[in-house]
């Protein structure tokens, strides 16, 4: 599990680190691929980008929860397609009338925009603390791209999901977190043919080694990868996401 | 004292071994006993830990608490009294009234026309509404099935998880410890379990889980009443998904549903 703890560093150009040259044309091919699902994740952030900076111009001095309502004509219009969820989540305390507050929409049963109305008092839900999510505190953190997940996300949708999150700042103060969700299923359908362009087995692992999406039965999505030998891990640009794709000694 | 305790002790036993036997392991007290050598036997003369005797104490009175027996604003007889009828020394059952006030299950007045007077918790009728309106069988059932998610849930989250998947089941754990308020301690007590399941990384089974939970988890809370902070159970299956052992995790999970569950039948069959 060792090695999918500490993946490459953010930067460290896909197929010419040591995997890449020594894997030679398998690689090479895992590595672009690993470009490939970078750029499909990159979508979901470019999403994100324009919701910080429609919080940073809706957000005044002292905020209440109602000046987020403005966020609306931009949030909604980016459900669909890999996002199920977006939205903003204010820091604890942002908010003259909320501690904690989230202007977050969702594709209901029939598919039309659903607000997210949950129970945030703290006297009365024992879930209403989401500093301690990773898509919370990773962005916290100074984290500019958090890839939260696979994780069954019990506070809004009780699906399998992953969470896209970046943070919000002014002036250094953290006000929040942008976030959207994508259902690992839709996540799946969407990276799947770029995995298989890779010949042989390939899985997607997210920062603690955890399968996200996988061409073989061997890796589930769900299931830990705690390393094999002859694979070599692709960073997908620069995201908490790796391609694991079999290293071959030689390319032919 | 050492009478009263003897009593109970008495009593403990016999119920330990109706306990032991039902679950097909009978018979090991007396091959304790025989076997006790040294330093042991020294130990089995040593005082006995009353933990368990105030426990039982509290289980009781909770119980007839939460079943109407014992009404709201109704004094409770002299501590004198109340220990000789339950066979227990003053010492136990002040410990087990001080148990109660922490619970807020009892109130005590000081002074004139002072004395201790029993609180039934707030939601506790409607409960046992609920309660009665179920039959033992049905309530077996809705345990078998609980006990079955809970447990696959249990033995999949120790394969699956990394150490930060852990980290949310301890912090709730220590939250739970700290919690002062029974409501409190009931969503946590929820919280526990509906992030166990997650941890499984099975959204079928977290959703069956909150399901079942919104069913039966305010009539499983009846067989926790009175409790404070997080069980052993609670703590033990922590650990072993922390350790990554599946089949441990769900013997504990699937236990622990089941032992409130048979409390809980064994209140309802009290009911006339």
């Amino acid at each position: 599990m060792g090695e999918f703890r500490t993946l490459p560093a953010p930067g460290a150009a896909s197929g010419s680190g040591a995997a890449g040259a020594a894997g030679g044309a398998v690689s090479g091919t895992a590595a672009g691929a690993a470009a490939a699902v970078g750029e499909i994740a990159e979508g979901v952030f470019g999403a994100l980008h324009q919701v910080r900076g429609a919080v940073l111009a809706t957000v005044g001095p002292a905020p209440v929860s109602g000046d987020l309502a403005g966020l609306r004509p931009l949030l909604l219009p980016r459900l669909g397609g890999l996002v199920s969820g977006i939205g903003f989540i204010a820091a604890p305390g942002l908010l003259a009338d909320a501690p904690w507050y989230l202007e977050w929409w969702q594709e209901g049963p029939s598919g039309d925009p659903v607000r997210l109305v949950r129970d945030m008092d703290p006297a009365s839900s024992a879930f209403y603390d989401y500093s301690h999510w990773d898509w919370f505190s990773g962005p916290r953190s100074g984290e500019e791209h958090t890839l939260a997940g696979p994780y069954v996300d019990f506070l809004c949708t009780d699906e399998y999901s992953l969470t896209f999150s970046v943070p919000v700042r002014r002036d250094g103060e953290f006000l929040g977190v942008a976030a959207a969700d994508v259902f690992v299923r839709r996540f799946e359908v969407a990276v799947l043919p770029v995995l298989r362009r890779v010949p042989g087995p390939a899985f997607l692992v997210n920062r603690q080694g955890r399968v996200v999406a996988s061409t073989t039965a061997r890796h589930l999505a769900g299931s830990v990868f705690r390393g094999a030998p002859a694979t070599a891990a692709h960073p997908c640009r620069d995201l908490p996401l790796a391609l694991v794709a079999a290293q071959l000694p030689h390319a032919p | 004292m050492f009478a009263g305790g003897r009593a109970e002790d008495g009593a403990e036993a016999r119920r330990g071994a109706g306990r032991a036997a039902g679950r097909g392991g009978g018979g090991r007290g007396r091959a304790v006993v025989t076997d006790i050598s040294g330093g042991a036997r020294l130990a089995a003369f040593a005082p006995v830990d009353s933990t368990a005797r105030v426990d039982a104490v509290v289980r009781r009175l909770t119980d007839a608490i939460v079943l109407g027996l014992l009404a709201d604003g109704e004094q409770l007889p002299s501590e004198a009294e109340l220990a000789a009828q339950l066979g227990v020394s003053t010492v136990t059952l002040r410990e087990a009234l001080m148990a109660l006030r922490q619970q807020g299950m009892v109130e005590t007045r000081r002074g004139r026309g002072g004395g201790s007077f029993v609180r039934v918790p707030a939601e506790a009728p409607g409960l046992v509404d609920r309660l009665r309106g179920l039959t033992a069988e049905e309530l077996r059932d809705l345990g078998d099935h609980y006990a079955a998610i809970a447990g696959a849930a249990a033995r999949l989250a120790a394969q699956r998880a990394l150490p930060e998947d852990v980290a949310p089941l301890r912090r709730t754990l220590e939250e739970m410890a700290a919690a002062r308020d029974e409501a409190h301690l009931r969503r946590l007590h929820g919280r526990f379990h509906i992030e166990v399941a997650a941890v499984s990384q099975s959204a079928r089974l977290t959703q069956e889980e909150i399901r079942l939970q919104a069913d039966i988890g305010p009539l499983l809370w009846l067989a926790h009443t009175g409790e404070h902070g997080p069980s052993a159970q609670h703590r033990a299956i922590a650990e072993a998904i922390h350790r990554g052992d599946g089949d441990r995790a769900r013997d504990l999970a699937e236990r622990h549903v089941l032992d409130a569950v048979e409390h809980l039948i064994e209140l309802r069959l009290r009911e006339p």
